[in-house]
């Protein structure tokens, strides 16, 4: 069985796409590792709905961009923006930063992806994982694309709130009841026209990992 | 307050307290819709910002969901702050953050958001800040109301505002 980390730790989040188009095969390697993914019961509660046409792309990235923007728009406003980057020394380079991020741009990048696949979950059949099994169908959507040479984007801005939720449901046609589906995010997919710095800043494990009791750092010995 | 008010603010101070669990700071962004189903009963007129502001803030007294609410809009445009006062839900908010959670959902605030965008046609509203003062029985909420899509990303320090 081959070690996968490879593929799991130069993955990134690609937000500019070359305008080519991406096969029909490697769309159905990506959705079948979709289909692979960890479900509770083995409901398999996500459905997928994959978008090339411009049109609506374009209308999933405008409500990308007000949905993001709102939010971000009133954070800078608050200072908290500010805060969260102040890590980046160049004030330029910050300021350009943060208004990609305020003008809600960080989220509009639908229009220019090739693909966009929908992850939406049925709730209308017994599962009672839906939103866990849709993210986990969603990682291997990510990694898969990452292993085929495509980048791709977890994107969860324009489904965010409950009003944006439900017209991003009615650009696909998904029946809008709160009961029926929940829309969890899409997934933009293209060729990667960006190389990103790579590895972004992680915790270390000794900060994110306790040893048989929460709050023990101190990994036990063994043997 | 009597035990029947007591009971409804523990069943949302519960609901938002589970809400808050599964979803974090998305919370409020997913409560946006709470209490919006009274205003839109009311039959809301106006044909700016203030006039529905002021139509919302009368039905609100009229029914007695709050005692009075003053607002400012500044902030090139983009900052609506509203003062509630009097509301029977304050001990909601107040149980929220014994419990260790901010505050994140005023239902008069849905209510007034809710109209910017039903009667105007908004672009979008978010509530950004909900201060809660407890010995003043007071709330003050900060939101940004965006009338149109170009109104993203007009920022300006609401702190001196």
């Amino acid at each position: 069985m081959p070690d996968i980390l490879d593929v799991i730790v130069s993955r990134k989040s690609i937000r500019r796409y070359k305008p080519d188009p991406v096969p029909d095969a490697l769309v159905d390697k990506v959705l079948e590792a979709a289909r692979w993914a960890p479900t509770g019961e083995n409901y398999q509660p996500w459905r997928f709905i994959v978008v090339r046409d411009q049109e609506t792309r374009d209308r999933i990235a405008d409500l990308a961009r007000l949905g993001s923007g709102s939010r971000m728009t009133a954070w800078y406003c608050l200072g908290h923006m500010q805060e969260r980057f102040a890590g980046i020394d160049d004030p330029v380079k910050r300021e350009k930063v943060l208004r990609f991020m305020y003008s809600g741009e960080v989220s509009a990048f639908a229009k220019d992806a090739p693909v966009v696949i929908a992850v939406i979950g049925t709730l209308m059949e017994g599962s009672v994982d839906v939103p866990y099994d849709l993210s986990a169908a969603i990682e291997n959507i990510c990694l898969e694309a990452h292993s085929l040479g495509l980048g791709a984007c977890w994107v969860h801005g324009p489904v965010a709130s409950t009003r944006d939720a439900k017209k991003f449901k009615e650009i696909l046609g998904i029946p809008t009841g709160l009961g029926q589906y929940k829309v969890i995010a899409y997934v933009s997919i293209g060729w990667p026209a960006e190389q990103r710095k790579h590895p972004r800043p992680k915790k270390p494990l000794e900060e994110l990992v306790y040893w048989e009791r929460f709050g023990n750092k101190e990994r036990p010995r063994r043997g | 307050m009597d035990e029947r008010d007591r009971h409804y603010n523990h069943l949302l101070f519960r609901m938002e307290q589970l809400l808050y669990h599964e979803l974090s700071d998305c919370a409020s962004w997913k409560t946006e819709l709470i209490g919006t189903d009274f205003i839109q009963t009311q039959d809301i007129q106006g044909s700016s910002e203030t006039e529905i502001i002021d139509a919302c803030i009368a039905r609100l007294k009229a029914a007695g969901l709050v005692r009075d609410i003053g607002y400012r809009i500044s902030g090139k445009g983009i900052l609506l702050t509203l003062k509630v006062a009097g509301c029977p839900h304050l001990l909601k908010e107040k149980l929220l953050r014994e419990s260790g959670i901010k505050p994140y959902n005023c239902l008069a605030a849905n209510m007034i958001l809710d109209q910017l965008i039903e009667k105007l046609g908004y672009a979008t509203t978010y509530l950004a800040d909900l201060a809660v003062d407890e010995d003043k029985g007071e709330c003050v909420i900060r939101a940004a109301i965006y009338a149109t899509p170009e109104k993203i990303g007009e920022v300006s320090d609401w702190s001196k505002e």
